[in-house]
């Protein structure tokens, strides 16, 4: 038996075969697969432009690759039977630019996912949108509306927005990356208690520290396609290839350690 | 029979000169507001009416329909109120043999054309609304439709206020054209009104009566204008800036 | 059984008389001293109390409209109304679109200008001045004609008369051509204006339906306008609107209308003439 026949046993989550997906002229994505399995925190870095978000967004089809094939579970996300809007609703996706209703409070933003996808009342949505603005620390701010929130606030909202779905995945891209770094931490440390519960992550990230103390591996892409990936320690202690020991370095040097 | 603040002197064509601009006024008001109201209510809501789903057709429509869309939107805003009208009242009639009523005509005319800026004011709106808010929906597992309805509507609506507010104080000017067809309105009464005055009063006192009819407009203006700006208020979103994001 | 009978008929007598026919009388209610718009929104003038008498005396009823100038020969050629009211001249042109009646009134054009302005009829209009006129009038017309023929005259059009009066009084043109009636309740009206003189154009103001009458109106209004003409009416009503105060003209109506409406055309008549004067 291989060794792909003896993982099936275990619980996976998340399947990417040979994605591929051009823009134009452009070929981002050049035949990239990757597995997770429940519970595991991966995150993903490397360069700008080598398709990272654009990754992400081709696994809950907000980009439709134009080849490759993707399962949540046991069900093929790619596949034309499979109904995009019922599996969206089980994978929460956090974004750089937070995308918060405008319109709507913190409170009605959390709960407007339950209340209008799965079809909660307005009662029991309200009580599960506390629960989640608590998890996140932010219970004290249900009346306020997303321009009234820092930015740092804004992601957390966003966060329980997601969670508020019970997802089975998560996936963040870049979720720090606007922020103002006195405002980074408190969105990381969320982060981090998720991992720790047991969510099963999928993070685009330039934080190196949180990629070092809460990932199961790292994947570094480059070009469109995985160069490398490896579990945490490994990976920054003894990378593998020589473009891999180059964005590490200058990574420390920016961000530092 | 029209009720006097003042009563009525008659001295030959000496009448007191106060209580005939008063009573113009009141005639003003009483006969020809309620038609100038009526016809600018009822051209706004056919343009609502009309304008939304072209707005909405313009964009989430596959390409033929908005070609139309477009296609209606040039046709109309092209073609000069006064013009549409007489087509729709004159041009129906020797054609087609379909006698409009002057009031239907000019409420048809006029509201087509607001369809066509309203299309253009909704459409401008739903458009202002950020890329990320249907993507963020969408990611929740929300159907298009239902991102459209429940995040992109409400907020293009706030929108569409200030914009809409210029089309009120526009078509309620255009209402005047009505008189060309006959339909009795604030202006046509204005020059009903006038056309007595000068042998009444003598011909400079048209300009008094001008300006009556002028007063009444901007007071509709000023009384519209208020209104649409409470709603506004009342919709307001704490922090809420035109491009939908503030990235802090 | 014979007093139920009897009630029945009586009953349906009142119901047919209750059902004469209503015609829409298109005017376009603003040019003294033919047709216009009291302080109060009747409409008079003598255009319309001729059609009144003649609709009382022949049984049918009328609606008067206001209508605008512009379109009313084209809006009752079509028969969105069914009789025209408007002080209007019998011209070919006209003919085209409507049917007239048998002229009911000889009109003629009068030039109107400013008393100081030391012109006379022969220099208004033939040494490069502005004359003002309604558009689409047959005074707008005879201008129109002297400007073909050479004649060295400026043409001015506007939409109403009191607009062109006005830029008279003001200085912006220099004379006004006009229907004589209406011109001389303006010299009436302003002291600065004076009448240079009549133009003998001997025009024939008719009433008019659609074209083919359909509704077989004509020789009813003609004959009506003979019974008033052979009854002193006419006679009458001429004297109660032409060169007379117009407020008290209004006045006489308000207080006389009544006897129009309980049938009593020559009453009316009467009242209303005697109170004018």
């Amino acid at each position: 038996m291989n060794e792909s026949q003896s993982t099936v046993t275990n619980d996976v989550i998340l399947k990417v075969e040979d994605l591929h997906k051009s823009y134009g002229d452009n070929h981002v994505l050049r035949g990239v697969s990757l597995q997770m399995q429940r519970g595991e925190t991966k995150v993903i870095i490397g360069p700008s432009g080598t398709g990272k978000s654009t990754l992400l967004r081709c696994i809950n089809q907000l980009s439709v690759p134009d080849q490759g094939r993707v399962w949540l579970g046991d069900k093929e996300i790619t596949s034309h039977h499979e109904n995009i809007n019922s599996i969206r609703a089980e994978i929460g996706f956090v974004f750089q630019s937070f995308n918060l209703f405008t319109h709507l409070n913190a409170l009605a933003n959390v709960r407007i996912g339950p209340m209008k996808v799965k079809g909660m009342k307005k009662k029991a949505a309200t009580t599960l949108a506390m629960e989640e603005l608590e998890r996140v620390g932010l219970s004290d701010k249900a009346d306020a509306y997303p321009a009234e929130l820092s930015g740092g606030q804004q992601q957390r909202v966003s966060i329980a927005r997601a969670l508020a779905m019970f997802p089975q995945l998560m996936l963040f891209d870049e979720p720090t990356s606007a922020l103002d770094p006195e405002l980074i931490g408190e969105v990381l440390e969320v982060m981090v208690s998720l991992a720790n519960d047991g969510m099963t992550m999928l993070v685009v990230s330039h934080e190196m520290g949180f990629a070092r103390s809460v990932s199961d591996e790292i994947i570094f892409m480059e070009s469109g396609g995985i160069l490398e990936q490896g579990p945490a320690e490994d990976f920054f202690t003894s990378p593998k290839e020589q473009r891999t020991r180059e964005f590490l370095s200058k990574i420390t040097e920016l961000y530092g350690d | 029979m029209v009720r006097h603040a003042f009563p009525s002197l008659t001295f030959g064509r000496y009448t007191s000169s106060m209580s005939t601009i008063w009573q113009s006024l009141e005639l003003l008001i009483v006969k020809g507001l309620p038609t100038t109201i009526l016809l600018t209510l009822g051209l706004l809501g056919t343009g609502v009416l009309l304008g939304f789903p072209i707005a909405f057709a313009q964009v989430y429509g596959y390409r033929p329909l908005r070609w139309l869309c477009r296609g209606y939107e040039q046709l109309f805003r092209g073609i000069p109120a006064l013009v549409l009208i007489l087509i729709l009242h004159s041009g129906l009639a020797r054609s087609f043999n379909i006698l409009l009523p002057a009031f239907t005509s000019a409420l048809i005319a006029l509201g087509l054309r607001s369809s066509a800026y309203q299309s253009q004011i909704f459409r401008g709106a739903i458009q202002s609304v950020s890329q990320g808010q249907m993507m963020a929906a969408r990611a929740l597992g929300m159907s298009k439709i239902r991102a459209i309805r429940y995040i992109i509507l409400p907020q293009a609506f706030r929108l569409s206020i200030p914009p809409w507010t210029n089309e009120y104080s526009s078509v309620l000017k255009d209402t005047s054209l009505a008189s060309a067809i006959g339909v009795l309105e604030l202006t046509k009464q204005g020059t009903l009104i006038f056309t007595r005055i000068q042998f009444v009063m003598g011909v400079k006192y048209i300009l008094v009566i001008l300006i009556l009819v002028a007063f009444v407009y901007l007071v509709l203006t000023y009384i519209g204008n208020a209104a649409l700006g409470f709603l506004e208020n009342q919709l307001r979103i704490p922090g809420f800036e035109m491009k939908g994001k503030v990235e802090r | 059984m014979k007093r139920a009978l009897l009630a029945v008929f009586f009953i349906g007598l009142l119901a047919v008389s209750g059902l004469a026919q209503t015609y829409n009388v298109a005017s376009d209610t603003t040019w003294p001293p033919f047709e216009w718009a009291d302080a109060e929104g009747n409409l008079l003038g003598f255009d319309l109390d001729v059609m009144r008498c003649i609709a009382a005396l022949q049984g049918f009823e009328i609606n008067i409209i206001t209508y605008d100038w512009d379109i009313i020969f084209d809006d009752v050629g079509i028969g969105r109304a069914d009789i025209g009211a408007s002080g209007a001249t019998i011209t070919e042109d006209r003919e085209l679109k409507v049917d007239f009646s048998a002229p009911y009134w000889t009109s003629d054009q009068a030039i109107l200008i400013r008393a100081d302005s030391g012109l006379n009829i022969v220099t208004a209009l033939s040494l490069g001045y502005t004359v003002g006129a309604q558009v689409e009038t047959t005074g707008a017309g005879f201008i129109q004609e002297l400007i073909d023929a050479g004649v060295s005259v400026i043409i001015r059009e506007y939409t109403l008369y009191p607009l062109a009066v006005l830029d008279l009084i003001n200085g912006n043109i220099h004379a006004v051509i006009q229907d004589e009636p209406a011109s001389e309740a303006s010299a009436t009206a302003e002291e600065e204006l004076i009448i240079a003189g009549v133009i003998k154009t001997n025009e024939n103001f008719g009433f008019f339906v659609a074209e083919g009458d359909p509704n077989g109106l004509l020789p009813l209004i003609n004959d009506g306008v003979t019974q008033i003409k052979a009854s002193g009416v006419f006679d009458n009503l001429v004297r109660a609107y032409m060169g007379t105060d117009l407020t008290k003209v209004e006045v006489a109506w308000k207080a006389s209308i009544g006897l129009l409406e309980a049938g009593d055309v020559e009453a009316f008549a009467q009242a209303l003439a005697d109170g004018a004067n």
